[in-house]
C-alpha cells in the first residue's frame, strides 16, 4: 500500500504544492486518509508555544518524501518540539498552543476529521533514549499490531522477522525473541526501537537524536540502517553530530533560537551555507 | 604510610572533621533506629504471645496435705468456698465438719458434728446432696423429707485472719409419697418460684415415684415457711427400678434413671407432668446400666457414667425434628474402669471431678477434654471440687482426707474452643460460636474465633468489592486520562478523604447511611448497576461519535460530557429500583395480613437469610470510603511514576490512551498497584471503629451482605473493657489479636514476595 514511485525532486514551490494537495484532500473521504500514500511533509508558518513561551517562530519547511532530512542546531532551539508536533506527541502537555500548520500529504495534522491515533500509526518515532517496553523482544515489536487488533500468529511472526531484519538486528536476536527487551545492549535496544517503529510499516520515521547515547560502532550500524530505510520512508532525524548529519542526510535544516535559519541540500549547508550563523555552527565555532 | 604522613595535604582537599563525625553518627543512628523498630515489633509479638501462651497450658494439681477423719459411713461430702471446713454426712444424717486450716495449730477447731433436729423425730433413710446450693436433702423411714441448708459464713476473729463458721438451716419435715413407707431416693430442684421434690419408695416389692411441688410464703421479713403445694403420683411413668433421680434448678423436670439403662424425662409445666422422652444413654454398649447421673453447672447437661465405665454428657436442647426441648448425646469422654464412685461438679464452670476410686479425673464438659487425670495412691470414696475451682478433696477408704491444690485458670481454653466446632449447651448441632458473656452465672462461654475471622474476611471482602474497582479505575483515569489541570485538584481531595477519622465515617454509616440504604435497597442496587452499565454504555457511545464531535472536548475533559449522564442514570436507576420493588419484592406482612412491597421483608422470606439495618453492605460501602483514598493515592503515584518514555513510546505507536494504560502503564506499575491493594486490604482487615459502629456486632458465620458481622478488631474494642484482667476472655482477646496479626503478616508477606517478583519483571531500564 505504500508503493509509490520515489519522487527524487524536492518540491520547489511550496505554496503551490500545498494548494494542490489541499484540493486533492478535499475530494477524499476522511476514512481513506490513512490509506493514501503521501509522505510529503510541509510545515507552514508554524509557531509553537509552551504556555506563554514561544519556542518555534514562523517555521516554513518542505520536507521531501523518501529522503533523510536532518534537523540541526544548538540545544533548546526547538528541534524536538517540531518533531513531536509532526505526530502530535505534544498534545498531552498542559497549556500548549500553535499557529500555522503542519501538513502531511497535504492534510493538516490538526484536521478535525483526523484521528490522532491513525496519524501516529502513519508515523514511526524513535526517541533519544531507547524506550523498549518491559516486555519480550517479540512483544515489543508486535505491539503496534496488537493494539490495532491484529493478532494472527503468522502475521506477527512475519512482522517480527521483517522489522528486525529491517533494523539489522535479526541475526543478533533471532534465538532470544522471548527474552526481555532489557536483556539487550544499549545499541541493540535502540535498533529494537527502530524495528518497533517500522513494524506497522509507517510512511514517515521521526528520529530524535537516535545515536546520542550510543558508542561509535552502534552509531555506525544505525547510520547504515538509516541509509537503508530511506528507500521506503521519509525520515526526519535530529542530530547534534555534524558528521552524522553530513553522512546520512539529503537535506539539512539549521535552527537557532526557534527560528529556521537555513534549509537546503546537506551539501550546500555544509560546504556553502548562505547564512553566517549556519557557517559558524557547522564549522563548530559555536553551539 | 611514612611517606604519606610527610606530605602535607593541601587544605582544599581536607575533609572537615565535623563532616566525618556527623556522617559516622548518622550511620549509627540510622542503624540503631532501624534495629529498634524491628525490636519493637518483635517485642509486641512476644508480648501478645506471652498473653496467649497460658491459654494452652493444662491444669496443675499439687498435693497439699492429708488429715485423718473419724471413721463413719459417709455418703455425701461437701465443702465451703475456701475449702477450709469440708463436711461429711453419714447414712444416719449426721454432719461432720473437719477444720483443715493449720492442722494441729492453736486455732484449729478439729472436727465437730452437727445433727439436724429432724434426726431425732424420724430416722433418716436417704440423703441427697444438691451441690450447687449446698443443700442436703433428707428422706425418712416414714415417708417424709426435709431440706437442710448448709450455710457457711466467713467470720473475722480478733486475732486476725478469717474463720469459716457454719450453720444448718432446716425446713420442717414434709410429707411425700406414701405415709409410713421409707424414702429410698430423693431429689430436689428449685431456685426460683417453682420448687419440686421427687422421691422413690418401695411398697411391697413395687417401686413408686412421688413428687411434691412446694410453696413458700413470702412475708415482709423475707422467705417464710415451706409447705407442700401439691402432690403427684408419678408411678405410672416408671419403666423399671428407679436408681437415679435428678431435678434441675428450674424445677421443670424430673429425670429418672432406671436399672435397665433408660432415662425417663418427665416435663413439669407447673401444673402437670408429661413424659417427654425416654432415652438410653449407653444404648450402644453391652452393659447399658447407668452408674451415676448428675448435673453440670447450670442443670442443662447431665453427666452420666455407665457400670462399664463409659462417660457421656447429655444436654437438653430444642430438637428441630421433635420441635421441643429434649435430651441428646452431646459429649463423650474416655472410659473409666467402671462406673463412677465419686462426682463433683464445679460451681464456676463446666468442669467436673469424677473417678472410680483409683483414678481421679478432672474433665471439662464443653470441650470434651481431660484437664487432669491421675492414679491416686489411695482408694477414694468421696471427692469434692472446691467451689472456687482451686482445690480437690478426696476421702479414702482409710478415712484420710487428701487435700490438693488445683491451678487451672483457663479450663475451657484449647484449640477446639477457639477454632473447632462445639455443640454448646442448648444448641442442636456443633457450631462455631462466639458469645463471651451471658445473663447467668452458669452461662457457658462460647469462644470460637472462627465467626470473628469470618466476620473480618466478610467486612474486608465487601469493602474491597466496593473499593477496589473504584480506587483502581479512578487511579488509572486520573493518572492516564484526566487533564493535568483537573488532576491537581483531585489528588488533594482524595487525600483529605483519607484523613477522615474512621469514627466519623462509622457514625455517618450507622446513623445516616444505614437507614437510608436499608429503606431503599432495590433503589441503591439499581442505581449502582445503572452507573456501572451506564459507564460502559456511554463510553462505548462516545467512541462511536465522529471525531468532529469528540474534538469539541479537550482530551482529559471528557468527564464533563459524562457526569450529567451518569447523574441522570443514577437518578433513573434509583426510581426504577423503587418501581421494581413494587412489583418484584411483594410480601404479605405477617402482622397485619396486608400485602406490601418491601425488600426488607421480602429478602429474608425469599432466601431464608437475615436482614439487618446495619449490615455488611453498609460497612463495605463506608469502609470502602476509608480504603479508596489509600489505594487510590498509592496506585496513582505508582502509575504516574511509570517513565514517561513508556507512555510516549506506546502512544507514538498508535495505541490509544486506554491501550497504553492497560498494556504498558498498568503492568509496569503493577508492583506499586499491588502494594496499594495490599495496604488497603490491611487497612480493611484492621479497621475497627466503622465496624463497631455500623454493624450490630453479631458474630455470624455467613457472607450474607444484608447481615452484620463482628470482626476480630471490633471484638477486641467491644469486649476488652469487659474482660477481667488476665482472665480467659482477656487472653482470648489477645489470641484474637494474634490471629489478626498473623493474618496481616501473612497477607503482607505474600504481598511483599509478589511485589518483588513484579518489580523484577517490570523493572525499568537503568
Ligand atoms: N514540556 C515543555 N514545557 C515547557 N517548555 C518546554 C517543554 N519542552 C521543551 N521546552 C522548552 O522549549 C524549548 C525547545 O526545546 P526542545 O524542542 O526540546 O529543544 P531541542 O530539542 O532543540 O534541544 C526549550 O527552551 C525548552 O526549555
Ligand atoms: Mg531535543
Amino acid at each position: 500500500m505504500n508503493e509509490a514511485s520515489p519522487d527524487s525532486a524536492p518540491a520547489v514551490d511550496v505554496a503551490q504544492a500545498v494548494r494542490q494537495r489541499r484540493v486533492e484532500v478535499a475530494q477524499r473521504k476522511p476514512e481513506a486518509d490513512a490509506d493514501v500514500n503521501l509522505q510529503h511533509i510541509q510545515v507552514c508558518n508554524y509557531s509553537f508555544f509552551y504556555g506563554t513561551t514561544q519556542v518555534l517562530f514562523d517555521v516554513n519547511m518542505d520536507i521531501p518524501e523518501r529522503r533523510v532530512t536532518a534537523l540541526i542546531g544548538p540545544s533548546g532551539c526547538g528541534k524536538t518540539t517540531l518533531l513531536r508536533n509532526i505526530n502530535r506527541m505534544n498534545d498531552l502537555i498542559d497549556g500548549i498552543r500553535h499557529q500555522g500548520d503542519i501538513l502531511i500529504g497535504g492534510q493538516s495534522v490538526y484536521d478535525r476529521y483526523l484521528e490522532v491515533i491513525s496519524l501516529r500509526k502513519r508515523i514511526g518515532m524513535v526517541f533519544q533514549k531507547s524506550n523498549p517496553f518491559p516486555k519480550t523482544i517479540y512483544e515489543n515489536i508486535v505491539y503496534s499490531l496488537r493494539v490495532a487488533g491484529r493478532n494472527k500468529k503468522a502475521e506477527l511472526d512475519e512482522t517480527v522477522e521483517r522489522s528486525l531484519r529491517g533494523a539489522a538486528l535479526w541475526d543478533e536476536v533471532k534465538d532470544r525473541l522471548k527474552e526481555s527487551a532489557f536483556s539487550l545492549s544499549g545499541g541493540q535496544m535502540q535498533r529494537l526501537c527502530i524495528a518497533r517503529a517500522i513494524a506497522n510499516r509507517p510512511e514517515i520515521l521521526l528520529m530524535d537524536e537516535p545515536c546520542s547515547a550510543l558508542d561509535p560502532v552502534a552509531t555506525g550500524k544505525i547510520e547504515d540502517l538509516i541509509d537503508e530505510l530511506k528507500k521506503e520512508y521519509t525520515i526526519i532525524i535530529v542530530t547534534h553530530n555534524m558528521q552524522q548529519a553530513a553522512r546520512v542526510s539529503d537535506r539539512t535544516a539549521f535552527f537557532y533560537l526557534g527560528k529556521l535559519i537555513e534549509y537546503d541540500d546537506t551539501q550546500t549547508i555544509f560546504m556553502n551555507p548562505a547564512e553566517e550563523q549556519t557557517e559558524a555552527y557547522v564549522s563548530g565555532r559555536f553551539g | 604510610m611514612q611517606k604519606r604522613q610527610q606530605r602535607a595535604v593541601p587544605e582544599r582537599f581536607v575533609v572537615r572533621r565535623a563532616t566525618l563525625y556527623f556522617d559516622r553518627f548518622m550511620n549509627q543512628f540510622i542503624k540503631v533506629g532501624g534495629l529498634s523498630v524491628i525490636v519493637a515489633v518483635s517485642l509486641i509479638f512476644v508480648f501478645i504471645l506471652l498473653q496467649v501462651f497460658p491459654l494452652f497450658r493444662g491444669a496443675t494439681v499439687e498435693w497439699r496435705k492429708d488429715m485423718p477423719v473419724p471413721p463413719g459411713q459417709y455418703v455425701v461430702m461437701g465443702t465451703d468456698e475456701w475449702s477450709e471446713l469440708p463436711f461429711f454426712v453419714n447414712a444416719g444424717g449426721e454432719v461432720l465438719f473437719v477444720d483443715t486450716v493449720d492442722p494441729g495449730g492453736p486455732h484449729n477447731r478439729g472436727h465437730f458434728t452437727r445433727t439436724p433436729g429432724l434426726a431425732d423425730e424420724a430416722t433418716v433413710s436417704a440423703v441427697a446432696f444438691n451441690e450447687m446450693q449446698t443443700q442436703l436433702l433428707y428422706g425418712t423411714v416414714d415417708g417424709r423429707f426435709a431440706i437442710v441448708d448448709v450455710q457457711y459464713k466467713a467470720t473475722f476473729p480478733e486475732r486476725g485472719g478469717r474463720e469459716v463458721a457454719v450453720e444448718l438451716d432446716e425446713t420442717p419435715l414434709l410429707r411425700i409419697g406414701r405415709e409410713g413407707v421409707p424414702v429410698r431416693k430423693l431429689a430436689y430442684g428449685g431456685s426460683g418460684v417453682q420448687k419440686l421434690v421427687a422421691a422413690t419408695q418401695e411398697v411391697e416389692g413395687e417401686f413408686e415415684l412421688h413428687a411434691v411441688s412446694l410453696a413458700q410464703q413470702r412475708t415482709l421479713l423475707g422467705a417464710g415457711e415451706l409447705s407442700v403445694e401439691r402432690s403427684y403420683d408419678l408411678t405410672e411413668f416408671l419403666t423399671g427400678e428407679p436408681e437415679q433421680l435428678a431435678i434441675p434448678r428450674d424445677a421443670d423436670a424430673v429425670l429418672i434413671g432406671n436399672t435397665d439403662g433408660s432415662v425417663v424425662y418427665l416435663h413439669f409445666d407447673g401444673q402437670e407432668f408429661t413424659r417427654r422422652q425416654v432415652f438410653v444413654p449407653f444404648e450402644d454398649r453391652e452393659d447399658r446400666r447407668i452408674a451415676t447421673m448428675d448435673f453440670l453447672l447450670g442443670d442443662v447437661s447431665l453427666v452420666l457414667t455407665a457400670h462399664c465405665g463409659a462417660n457421656r454428657v447429655y444436654s437438653i436442647y430444642r430438637d428441630p425434628e421433635a420441635d421441643m426441648r429434649i435430651w441428646g448425646h452431646t459429649k463423650t469422654f474416655p472410659d473409666l474402669d467402671r462406673g463412677a464412685v465419686f462426682y463433683s461438679a464445679s460451681m464456676r464452670n463446666k468442669a467436673f471431678l469424677i473417678g472410680d476410686g483409683r483414678v481421679a479425673s478432672l474433665r471439662y464438659g464443653t470441650t470434651e477434654t481431660i484437664r487432669w487425670q491421675e492414679d491416686l495412691p489411695v482408694q477414694a470414696t468421696l471427692a469434692a471440687l472446691g467451689p472456687r475451682y482451686n482445690r480437690l478433696l478426696f476421702l479414702d477408704d482409710q478415712y484420710s482426707l487428701h487435700f490438693y491444690d488445683l491451678h487451672d485458670p483457663h479450663p475451657q481454653a484449647g484449640w477446639r474452643t477457639f477454632f473447632g466446632k462445639i455443640q454448646y449447651e442448648g444448641q442442636a448441632t456443633a457450631e462455631y460460636s462466639w458469645q463471651s458473656t451471658g445473663g447467668r452465672d452458669d452461662f457457658e462461654r462460647k469462644l470460637s474465633l472462627v465467626p470473628l475471622i469470618i466476620g473480618t474476611l466478610k467486612g474486608t471482602l465487601y469493602a474491597m468489592i466496593f473499593a477496589l474497582p473504584i480506587a483502581l479505575l479512578a487511579a488509572i483515569y486520573t493518572s492516564q486520562f484526566l487533564d493535568p489541570a483537573v488532576k491537581r485538584y483531585v489528588k488533594p481531595t482524595m487525600e483529605i478523604m483519607a484523613s477522615l477519622p474512621s469514627v466519623v465515617l462509622g457514625f455517618l454509616a450507622a446513623l445516616w447511611l444505614a437507614p437510608i440504604i436499608s429503606n431503599a435497597v432495590p433503589s441503591v442496587l439499581s442505581a449502582m448497576l445503572g452507573v456501572i452499565v451506564g459507564a460502559f454504555g456511554i463510553g462505548y457511545l462516545w467512541g462511536q461519535l465522529p471525531q468532529r464531535i469528540r474534538m469539541l472536548l479537550k482530551p482529559g475533559y471528557e468527564f464533563i460530557a459524562f457526569v450529567p449522564f451518569m447523574v441522570l442514570i443514577a437518578y433513573a436507576g434509583w426510581h426504577l429500583g423503587a418501581l421494581a420493588e413494587q412489583f418484584l419484592f411483594v410480601v404479605e406482612d405477617p402482622d397485619t395480613g396486608l400485602v406490601i412491597a418491601d425488600f426488607r421483608l421480602w429478602f429474608p422470606r425469599a432466601t431464608g437469610l437475615g436482614f439487618e439495618q446495619r449490615n455488611a453492605f453498609v460497612v463495605g460501602f463506608v469502609m470502602g470510603f476509608a480504603v479508596i483514598p489509600i489505594i487510590f493515592t498509592i496506585t496513582e503515584d505508582a502509575l504516574s511514576n511509570v517513565p514517561e518514555a513508556f507512555r510516549s513510546g506506546s502512544l507514538a505507536l498508535g495505541a490509544s490512551r486506554w491501550q497504553t494504560a492497560v498494556r504498558v502503564v498498568v503492568p509496569t506499575a503493577s508492583a506499586g498497584t499491588f502494594s496499594a491493594v495490599m495496604i488497603g486490604l490491611g487497612r480493611a482487615v484492621g479497621e475497627t471503629m466503622i465496624v463497631v459502629m455500623a454493624t450490630g456486632n453479631t458474630p455470624v458465620t455467613e457472607f450474607n451482605p444484608f447481615t452484620g458481622m463482628r470482626t476480630l478488631s471490633a471484638n477486641i474494642a467491644v469486649e476488652l473493657p469487659e474482660a477481667p484482667y488476665l482472665g480467659t476472655l482477656y487472653r482470648t482477646l489477645f489470641l484474637g489479636a494474634m490471629v489478626l496479626f498473623l493474618m496481616t503478616f501473612a497477607v503482607n508477606t505474600v504481598a511483599e514476595v509478589m511485589r518483588q517478583r513484579l518489580r523484577e519483571k517490570y523493572r525499568a531500564v537503568e
